[in-house]
């Protein structure tokens, strides 16, 4: 669906860290009878222009993380290193506005923060707040409004008056608008439609591709940002028990239910595969669901193939059935399932 | 925010006080109450220092929790001393300028400071604070729907007939329910406009105005939203004021309850005596 072409490992690993955290604890309230640890020992680090997936169970620790980047919290313990600011525990309080400009966060459910009467003003609240004239905040405004994909007539309108989606957009535009160079979101799909879900992932991938920012973003279902993630993070009870790619978040699958994530339909999908056409675990977990069929497809030729040593229209009806199966494939998941019986007839002969 | 305001949650320790009936605490607070009005000397003030430490002690919270229930009202505490120092004696509800003898006086320009003006206005600020410690106390050891259920139960003799108890007790708990769910909603407000550059830490006072817009209109727009939510599921399930109900928890008045109200209802007495007496 999403044809953001892939930067090769190699090149992501040299690139600089905008975000490092070394040891990191997290106390909320901290010497009072309510303390209570929400993060255990962190240590994160994450390159600068990399989307990033951040999954885990309710109170694992997610949102506190974003807060901790964004200076609105300070850590109880370690070192947050965030763009060219350091944050350590029992610091003076810096001004931290200068850090806010370059680092966005949408907190969950965005919309519930408009407050203006229009969606332009809200838009400008960022950017004002940032130093900008107010020339350079309509056009901010117009701007990120633009990137969200909204039409530049609700401008006017008030916010309480647009549908629910439209808040939604407008209010991470409004954490757009001041142009950060990283953008945090907290659950951004939630309560969203699969429409306006797919929608706001596939925009998010074009501002991390085309613009370079990097994203972090909190998600509930591992699955809707499989496609275009660069690495993930898996919070568990305080502690950061993954982070990796996509192919290692694979490889430890079995482990994501005891983390309390529901293991995404993809790599459910995957394993199944594998499981019966071990040739396939050689290969990378492909990102989207074409892609996963046609290789699942062109395995299950192989060992049809195989299995009736009829090698000379191999290459012909391979690459023919996989271009069908490629037209067939929409985004939904099942795809590969089509081919089960045929599989399974295999299996059995 | 929240860990400044500590007051108004219950803090669990399973000591002898949070076993006690709402009933008991309640009335027992309200005695105490009159007894600090009633009270107007040291000796008094001495007694239900005391007694209020005897409590605070047999419910197992740390002194220094206590204290960080005053905090928050340090300032009001502050203004109330220099209040009463400036107001000067005599013109008080404590009148302490005829019973205390006259120890030393001192005059600054047009102020003059004597013992007993100090003496009163050290007076009124440990009374307050004895009674902010004590409210402290009835919130540290009793759940709100505890506390609610209480308010019922005392205010059903008042009403026989009708649902005024219930409905009271209905709106006292939701109230409740309320404020650490709005004060959260602010405080998460508060930082997403912080994210969006307007930090509370970081403005001028004229922004500082600006922003408490900012953070009104989303609170009661969401207080509203709450407010619409919680009624429709209310009747969703059934609620209907006046209906039969029983209770999970039912309040039970033990020996222990009797002895403590009777304790606290000698405070008032003794105050008002001694105040015939002098």
């Amino acid at each position: 669906m999403i044809g953001w072409t892939r930067r090769n490992a190699g090149d992501q690993s040299n690139s600089e860290a905008v975000i490092q955290l070394t040891n990191v604890d997290y106390t909320y309230q901290a010497g009072s009878p309510f303390a209570a640890t929400a993060l255990h020992d962190i240590n994160i680090r994450i390159r600068k222009g990399t989307l990033v997936g951040i999954a885990g169970g309710t109170g694992s620790g997610k949102s506190t993380l974003l807060q901790l980047l964004n200076g609105l919290l300070l850590p109880t313990g370690g070192a947050v290193k965030v763009l060219d600011h350091t944050l350590l525990p029992n610091m003076q309080k810096p001004r931290l506005n200068a850090l806010r400009r370059r680092i966005g966060l949408s907190f969950q459910f965005p919309e519930q923060h408009l407050f203006e009467d229009t969606v332009e003003k809200d838009l400008m609240f960022g950017p004002m707040n940032f130093g900008s004239s107010r020339k350079e905040a309509q056009s901010k405004a117009v701007e990120a409004l633009k990137s969200m994909g909204l039409d530049e007539a609700l401008l006017k309108r008030h916010p309480l008056t647009l549908s629910g989606g439209q808040m939604r957009k407008v209010a991470i535009a409004s954490v757009l608008a001041a142009g950060p160079e990283i953008v945090m979101l907290d659950e951004p799909t939630a309560t969203l439609d699969s429409a306006a879900r797919r929608e706001l992932i596939a925009l998010l991938a074009r501002l991390c591709r085309e613009e370079g920012r990097t994203i972090l973003m909190v998600t509930h279902r591992i699955e809707e940002l499989m496609e275009v993630a660069d690495e993930w993070i898996v919070m568990h009870e305080g502690r950061a028990v993954f982070q990796g790619d996509a192919d290692e978040l694979a490889d430890r699958s079995e482990e994501l239910d005891h983390w309390g994530v529901a293991v995404p339909e993809q790599l459910r999908c995957w394993a199944e595969w594998t499981a019966r056409l071990p040739q396939l675990a050689a290969l990378p977990l492909p990102r989207t669901a074409e892609d996963m069929a046609r290789r699942i497809e062109e395995a299950v030729h192989g060992f049809e193939k195989c299995e009736s040593t009829n090698i000379a229209s191999k290459e012909g009806s391979q690459q023919e059935s996989a271009q069908e199966l490629n037209d067939q494939a929409d985004s939904s998941m099942d795809a590969p399932y089509r081919h089960e019986k045929e599989v399974s007839a295999c299996v059995t002969s | 925010m929240r860990d400044k305001l500590i007051i108004g949650r219950m803090i669990p320790t399973g000591s002898r006080v949070h076993g006690l009936d709402p009933r008991s605490k309640i009335t027992a607070m309200l005695l105490f109450t009159a007894a600090l009005i009633l009270s107007n000397g040291w000796p008094q003030l001495a007694a239900l220092t005391i007694l209020s430490i005897l409590v605070l002690t047999a419910t197992k919270i740390p002194a220094k929790t206590y204290l960080r229930a005053l905090r928050p009202l340090r300032w009001l505490m502050l203004f109330v001393f220099l209040f009463q120092l400036i107001a000067g004696a005599g013109n008080g509800t404590v009148n302490l300028a005829a019973a205390d003898p006259l120890l030393w006086s001192g005059t600054w320009g047009p102020f003059t400071l004597t013992s007993a003006v100090l003496s009163s206005a050290l007076l009124a600020v440990s009374r307050m604070a004895l009674l902010i410690v004590f409210t402290a106390m009835l919130t540290f050891t009793t759940t709100p729907s505890m506390l609610s259920r209480g308010v019922e139960g005392m205010l059903k003799p008042l009403s026989r007939k009708g649902t005024g108890a219930e409905r009271f007790s209905l709106m006292m708990r939701l109230a409740l329910r309320f404020i650490p769910a709005l004060l959260e909603e602010a405080q998460t407000i508060l930082k997403a406009q912080a994210a969006r550059g307007a930090d509370y830490e970081e403005m001028k006072l004229k922004e500082k105005a600006r922003l408490l817009l900012s953070l009104l209109v989303p609170v009661t727009v969401g207080a509203f939203r709450r407010a619409e939510e919680l009624t429709t599921s209310l009747e969703a399930r059934g609620y209907r004021i006046g209906a039969p109900r029983t209770a999970y928890r039912q309040l039970i008045w033990r020996s222990a309850d009797t002895w403590f109200t009777l304790l606290f209802a000698l405070l008032p007495v003794g105050a008002l005596l001694m105040r015939l007496t002098v």
